[in-house]
């Protein structure tokens, strides 16, 4: 995570809601305009089915960019300082993973603050760690 | 033999009653003569000659014992002529004895062969020959027409034997025809109470088929009246169904139309979601940068969000459109199927329409001819009931006749059994006469 989250990504994959940070986005694109080879699937995330949004993400290290498939983009968020907290050692330490950079309360219901560059890395190295719960 | 001659004499002299007036007056004549010599000469031979005619004329009447003395004639010729009649009286005296014993001889015998002809008739037995003891040729012939006679009467005695036994034969059948006509004449007269009973209750049964085939005509006709209105329906039915047919195939073209348009609708509403979608993606990097942008990007991210608000209230709109146009494609197809079926059914409608008419019309055809053969069994009933009637009149004069046939076989059954018993007796009777 690059900066502290003040506003949030919200988007889902499956049923589940997840929240990035909207500095790791680039744009947000239609699956259907890019091309298959550069869309990242089957990420530690879940099964996507709508396939309707395409989030792409910059690569800082090389520069590139990926397109995170997901089923619905919901808007930005704006969150504040307080409604970020930090992932549970114990959770961190089951989880395995390093793309899950902390939990915001949204309406008393916690989602996962994913580390988009950090997931797409992940999903691209190896087959992926990270089974949802 | 004198008292006799003299009576004889005296026999003679006195004048018959049936003597001719001529003879007696020359007798008178005689008596009257004058009393002489010559006179008594003659008077004595006349008187001789008196005796001899009184004594001929005694034979004459059948007195054989006439006997005169020749030798109180003094004339010769008179003496010898007095021995001439005794011997002639003599002569006659032996032939009347031998005739009456041949009287009594033939007498005898005629009574011996009546009396054997009796005995053998009372008797019955006609088997013999009829032996006399009869020798006299005079009965010759009576013993032959005995014989015959017998001969005769055993023939008819045969041949009444024969017709008295063909008789009891024949009169044994003809009881038994009798009886037998008898019997079949009073089954013949209890079938025919019986025909005549049934052809009553035939009568009755033609006045009630008459009644049945006039009601049956009746009927025909009320159904043929039935049967024509349902073919005015059937052909008022036929074209609802042909147009029902038609507004099928118009509605089915308006559901083409519509589903055209529909799919239309869906392609223009695919192209406002994709718009609304893009607006979406649009209003969302917008939003996105406005948030990059910080405190800066603040009244951008509002346009932003309440663009992609809009745009998000449009995806809902054609969202609904599209399940709107889900529902009418369905509506559509349902309607489409329907009015298919709509086009069957009036199809099919008119076929069944068009089969009901055929059954229709030979239903029609089929009720004109019962009712006409109703009418002709009306009519030939009502022949058949008048014939009937005829018949049973006829029967009943018939039952009558074969009644009184009935009484005239009765009567000829006892008649029969009468000539029966009748020829059993004669039968009887001739077994009396024993012919062999």
């Amino acid at each position: 995570m690059t900066t502290p989250p003040s506003e949030l990504l919200m988007f889902q994959v499956g049923a589940r809601l997840f929240a990035s940070a909207v500095g790791d986005v680039i744009r947000i694109g239609n699956v259907r305009d890019v091309p298959a080879e550069e869309l990242v699937e089957g990420t530690t995330l879940g099964q996507t089915f709508a396939r309707e949004r395409g989030i792409v993400v910059s690569d800082q290290r090389d520069g590139s960019e990926a397109t995170l498939v997901v089923d619905q983009v919901l808007g930005i968020r704006q969150v504040t300082e307080g409604e970020i907290r930090p992932l549970p050692s114990f959770a961190a330490a089951v989880l395995q993973t390093g793309a899950v950079a902390g939990l915001v309360l949204l309406d008393e219901v916690p989602t996962l603050i994913v580390d988009l560059p950090t997931l797409i890395r992940e999903r691209r190295a190896a087959a992926p760690t990270l089974q949802p719960s | 033999m004198r008292d006799s001659f003299d009576l004889d004499v005296r026999a003679a002299r006195k004048p018959k009653a049936g003597a001719k007036p001529a003879a007696r007056k020359a007798t008178a004549r005689k008596a009257a003569a004058p009393r002489s010599a010559s006179a008594r000469a003659r008077g004595t031979t006349q008187g001789e000659a008196a005796r001899l005619a009184g004594a001929v004329r005694a034979l004459s009447e059948g007195n054989h014992d006439v006997k005169l003395d020749p030798r109180s004639f003094s004339d010769p010729g008179l003496r010898q002529v007095a021995q001439a009649v005794n011997a002639a009286s003599d002569h006659i005296k032996g032939e009347v004895s031998e005739f009456r014993t041949r009287v009594k001889n033939v007498s005898d015998g005629v009574d011996e062969a009546i009396e054997a002809m009796v005995k053998l008739v009372v008797q019955g037995d006609l088997s013999g020959e009829l032996r006399l003891g009869v020798t006299d040729a005079a009965l010759t012939p009576l013993v032959a027409g005995i014989g015959q006679v017998m001969e005769t009467l055993k023939r008819f005695v045969t041949e009444i034997r024969e017709a008295a036994l063909q008789l009891s034969t024949s009169s044994a059948e003809v009881l038994a025809a009798a009886t037998q006509n008898e019997s079949s004449t009073a089954a013949q007269a209890s079938a025919i109470h019986e025909t005549t009973a049934t052809m009553e209750e035939l009568k009755g049964a033609s006045h009630q088929i008459a009644e049945n085939a006039q009601m049956v005509a009746g009927i025909a006709e009320q159904t043929l009246t039935g049967a024509k209105q349902g073919e005015g329906s059937i052909k008022l039915f036929m074209e609802s169904m042909e147009k029902v047919r038609h507004n099928a195939v118009e509605v089915d073209d308006a559901i083409g139309k519509l589903s055209r348009r529909v799919e239309r609708i869906g392609t223009v509403v695919e192209v406002i979601d994709e718009i609304a979608d893009r607006s979406d993606l649009l209003a969302l990097n917008a939003a996105l940068e406005g948030a990059k942008a910080g405190e800066a990007g603040r009244g951008f991210s509002i346009v932003a969000a309440e663009m992609r608000r809009l745009a998000e209230n449009v995806m809902e709109s054609t969202k609904e459109i599209k399940n709107l146009i889900t529902e009418i494609r369905e509506s559509t197809h349902a309607a489409k199927e329907a009015s298919d079926g709509n086009k069957r059914m009036a199809a099919e409608g008119e076929k069944l329409g068009g089969a009901a008419m055929t059954s229709v019309v030979g239903i029609l055809s089929g009720i004109q001819e019962t009712s006409d053969a109703a009418r002709v069994i009306h009519l030939a009933t009502q022949q058949q009931r008048t014939a009937t009637e005829q018949v049973v009149q006829s029967m009943a004069e018939i039952e009558e006749v074969t009644r009184s046939a009935q009484a005239g076989s009765r009567q000829a059954t006892g008649a029969a059994s009468e000539l029966t018993k009748l020829a059993e007796r004669l039968a009887e009777l001739v077994k009396r006469f024993k012919v062999e």
